[in-house]
């Protein structure tokens, strides 16, 4: 089915009123993963912006129409793995396992819970909407964000400039747990998320899946509540958030063969208004650099 | 073999731990090696190779992620078990609170050891006394049998509708860990029917009944929960009481619930114990008594829920004790279960004079004749004054 | 759930907010420029734009936030964002 007539016709699980801000990425992601996994789903929301705003409940209601908890920051995937083993022996296999997870809960708190599900090839799909930074708590740095991103622990002073660390890419890290489905995915490119969620709840049946999403951030960012799919679409388009896929070892890499210069994508945002042009170059080579790597781990 | 037969064997505190686990048969373990616990998960690890437990073993990275996945099974309705150490329960302290504020029955073994620092791998109470405020029920135990025994009757009692908690059954490292016992191994059946099957129905994951498990709980609802929680401990020391009763007609031993004791009717001292060190002050008694002194023994069982009322009975009209502590109670100039008798003296109504005793850190040993040299000052200064005496360390 | 006050779960409602009083802007569909594309419901974060069969796309007000996005990613420029009058 053609993936616009699928989010048609699949019923919207998320509760219609959340407390996300105007134009949340993550808000958007969680919504579509949802009408792709459906109702026979369960899901589990570390704390984060999206557990903050509402999506597990409060007091006695539920903020989904499906099964949801909130694990500890750091152990979503361990949590998990407990869960997917008792479906398991329930001959249960059909029920989906999910997670949600901010970077934060996924890169750092919870990435040693991660790597040890993802090692143990534990039947479940983890999905980390990167929005650069912990939100919940007020936009501090978190080691996804991106190199000279000004958050509330990396500001900009008279003798710092921001994240002075390059980021931690994730999805290769995940992608050499040699597990059944790594991908990454845009909210810009939907047809390209749909069928990435769907190819990662058929392998989350076989073992463990890990999907990446660009997940813009209005609020955190500094960019217009609009512009949240222009933000993911010159991501890709830049090769600053490049799309690939490693389906049991086999590589498939959107290539952009004449991307626009990340300059483009980094006017937009505040978080990096205070680049020099030095910055900027400097960050142009770190994207050009990555490309090549993938270029040449696709082509392996 | 006579499958109606009990069997008995010559087996470690490790290996009585996993198979009393086995043979309560929990869905899914999931564990870390520390010393001294390591071997009860090689056992278990075993016993799932040799296809005589039909659980689901999860090798975890961590003993955090160890308490996670249990828990995540717990959600799911799995019964579940685990075991850990000192650094270990430390590190999983996170989700071992959440399991007991979840209301998640399992049984947890602790191969009890000291805490690091200074860096030692041997025996202790610092790790399980240090948790004692996390919800779970804590239950000492005395010799290899208790621990099978124990890990059985956890599950009855954490699985009881009054109760639904987490039990940790307690051993001490090396002392009971690595030391050989004759244990008497239950008949399978037998422990299904006294289990029987659990059936979580205040809470599950699942798609058929969809419900969020922990949403955003304002204050002016939490405390229901906490009262709540605080109820079911109460509730449990019936529970445990009743569970020792139904043990006892089915297996043929009873350990005398929240507390044992020894030698007490006529006794005017008191010496108090807490795990392996009773089975020493058992023979510490006999030979204080042989010395003249009127010593009889309380053996504390159970350190959560604390069982106050008992203590007050036992000690009511005695003129002092001296409890053994493994461990320390930092800011009080004594040890944990001290300082929880002691609160549950204060209104005894009449004075009696009680001396901290501190000992057997780091696996250094307490013998029978440093126990009774103990009972021997407690008889002393106790004889002359009531009120708190001072604290005595074992050298 | 009949056990309450033990395990805290959320099993009564679905626990919902009045996100459409938030809006400062409204998004106002065209019909006449609209070409049933569907984009506009693809990118809603909020999920406030639904399709019919026929692939007609409707804007619902209740929970819109007034984010922009429909309007923007529009190809056809067949949603305009008006202000909220204050009433
Ligand atoms: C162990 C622990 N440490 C700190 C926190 C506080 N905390 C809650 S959410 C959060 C940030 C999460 O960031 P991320 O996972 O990126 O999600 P986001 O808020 O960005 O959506 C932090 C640090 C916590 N809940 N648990
Ligand atoms: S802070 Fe960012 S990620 Fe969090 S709700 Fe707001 S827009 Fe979404
Ligand atoms: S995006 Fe524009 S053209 Fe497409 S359905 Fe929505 S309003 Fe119509
Ligand atoms: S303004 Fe935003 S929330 Fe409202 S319909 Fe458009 S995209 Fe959805
Ligand atoms: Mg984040």
């Amino acid at each position: 089915m053609n993936y616009i007539d699928l989010i048609r016709q699949s019923e919207d699980l998320v509760t219609a009123g959340m407390s996300a801000c105007q134009g949340c990425g993550a808000e958007l992601c969680l919504r579509r993963v949802l009408q792709v996994a459906g109702r026979n789903t369960i899901l589990s929301i570390p704390p984060g912006c999206m557990a903050g705003a509402g999506v597990v409940g409060w007091n006695f209601d539920n903020g989904l129409k499906i099964p949801v908890h909130i694990p500890l920051l750091d152990n979503t995937a361990s949590f998990l793995s407990g869960v997917t083993n008792m479906y398991q022996r329930k001959n249960r296999p059909d029920v989906n396992i999910i997670a949600f997870a901010g970077d934060g809960a996924t890169a750092d708190c919870g990435f040693q819970s991660l790597s040890g599900a993802a090692e143990r090839g534990e039947k479940l799909l983890y999905i980390c909407y990167d929005n650069e930074g912990y939100m919940n708590t007020g936009f501090q740095r978190s080691s996804t964000s991106s190199k000279g991103s000004r958050t509330s622990t990396t500001p900009v002073g008279k003798v710092q400039d921001g994240k002075s660390q390059n980021q931690k890419y994730m999805p290769l890290i995940m992608a050499m747990h040699n597990v059944e489905y790594v991908a990454t995915a845009s909210p810009s490119n939907m047809k390209d998320m749909v069928d990435k969620v769907t190819k990662g709840i058929q392998a989350s049946k076989k073992g463990f899946a890990y999907i990446h999403i660009f997940s813009p951030c209005p609020t955190g960012w500094g960019h217009e509540t609009d512009q949240t799919i222009e933000v993911a679409r010159k991501a890709v388009k830049s090769n600053f958030f490049p799309l690939f896929e490693v389906e049991q070892g086999k590589w498939k890499l959107l290539d952009n063969k004449n991307p626009i210069p990340v300059s483009d994508l980094l006017n937009l945002l505040r978080k990096f208004s205070h680049l020099s042009p030095d910055d900027i170059a400097q960050i142009q080579e770190l994207v050009d650099k990555r490309m090549d790597l993938l270029r040449k781990l696709s082509a392996a | 073999m006579n499958t109606n037969q009990n069997r008995i064997v010559a087996i470690s505190g490790n290996k009585s731990a996993a198979m009393g686990a086995a043979l309560s048969r929990p869905d899914l373990i999931a564990a870390y090696p520390i010393t001294p616990q390591s071997s009860v998960v090689e056992s278990l690890a075993q016993m799932i190779a040799q296809g005589d437990l039909n659980s689901t073993m999860i090798q975890v990275e961590s003993e955090h992620s160890a308490m996670s996945v249990v828990q995540g099974a717990a959600v799911a309705g799995g019964r579940t078990f685990t075991a850990t150490s000192a650094q270990g329960l430390a590190l999983m302290y996170e989700p071992y609170f959440r399991m007991s504020t979840l209301r998640l029955p399992m049984v947890m073994a602790i191969a009890t050891r000291e805490m690091t620092s200074p860096e030692t791998v041997w025996s202790g109470q610092q790790d399980a006394v240090s948790v004692r405020d996390a919800g779970w029920i804590q239950v000492y135990v005395e010799n290899n049998q208790e621990i099978l025994d124990m890990i059985i009757q956890g599950y009855k009692i954490a699985e009881h509708p009054d109760v639904l908690l987490p039990v940790n059954v307690c051993y001490d490292g090396f002392y009971l860990s690595h030391l050989t016992e004759r244990v008497e191994i239950p008949h399978q059946p037998a422990v299904d029917d006294f289990l029987g099957v659990y059936h979580a129905d205040h809470v599950s994951l699942d798609p058929d009944t969809p419900m969020a498990v922990d949403p955003l709980t304002s204050g002016e609802i939490l405390w229901r929960y906490r009262k709540g929680h605080l109820d079911a401990m109460q509730k449990a020391l019936q529970v445990i009481e009743q569970t020792d009763d139904a043990f006892e007609q089915v297996f043929g031993r009873r350990y005398g619930g929240v507390i044992d004791t020894y030698k007490m009717d006529d006794a005017d001292f008191v010496i108090v114990t807490m795990g392996a060190t009773t089975g020493t002050a058992r023979e510490a008694v006999d030979v204080a008594r042989s010395l003249g002194m009127k010593i009889g023994l309380l053996k504390v069982r159970f350190l959560r829920p604390f069982p106050d009322k008992k203590i007050r009975e036992i000690l009511s009209g005695k003129q002092g004790f001296v409890v053994i502590d493994k461990n320390v109670c930092f800011g009080w100039n004594t040890g944990v279960l001290y300082m929880e008798i002691k609160a549950a003296i204060s209104e005894l109504g009449h004075p009696i004079s009680s001396m901290p005793a501190i000992g057997g850190l780091g696996g250094a040993d307490i013998s029978v004749d440093q126990l009774v040299t103990c009972i021997q000052v407690l008889v002393k200064q106790g004889s002359q004054q009531p009120g708190q005496l001072d604290t005595y360390w074992f050298q | 759930m009949s056990k309450k006050f033990i395990t805290p779960v959320g099993d009564e409602g679905i626990y919902t907010l009045d996100t459409g009083s938030w809006r400062t802007f409204k998004p106002v569909m065209l019909k006449e420029k609209c070409t049933n594309c569907g984009l506009c419901m693809i990118f809603c974060p909020v999920g406030s734009i639904t399709g019919d069969e026929n692939k007609i796309y409707e804007i619902g007000y209740q929970y819109c936030k007034g984010c922009g996005i429909c309007a923007r990613e529009c190809p056809t420029k067949a949603i305009i964002m008006v202000r909220e009058s204050i009433e």
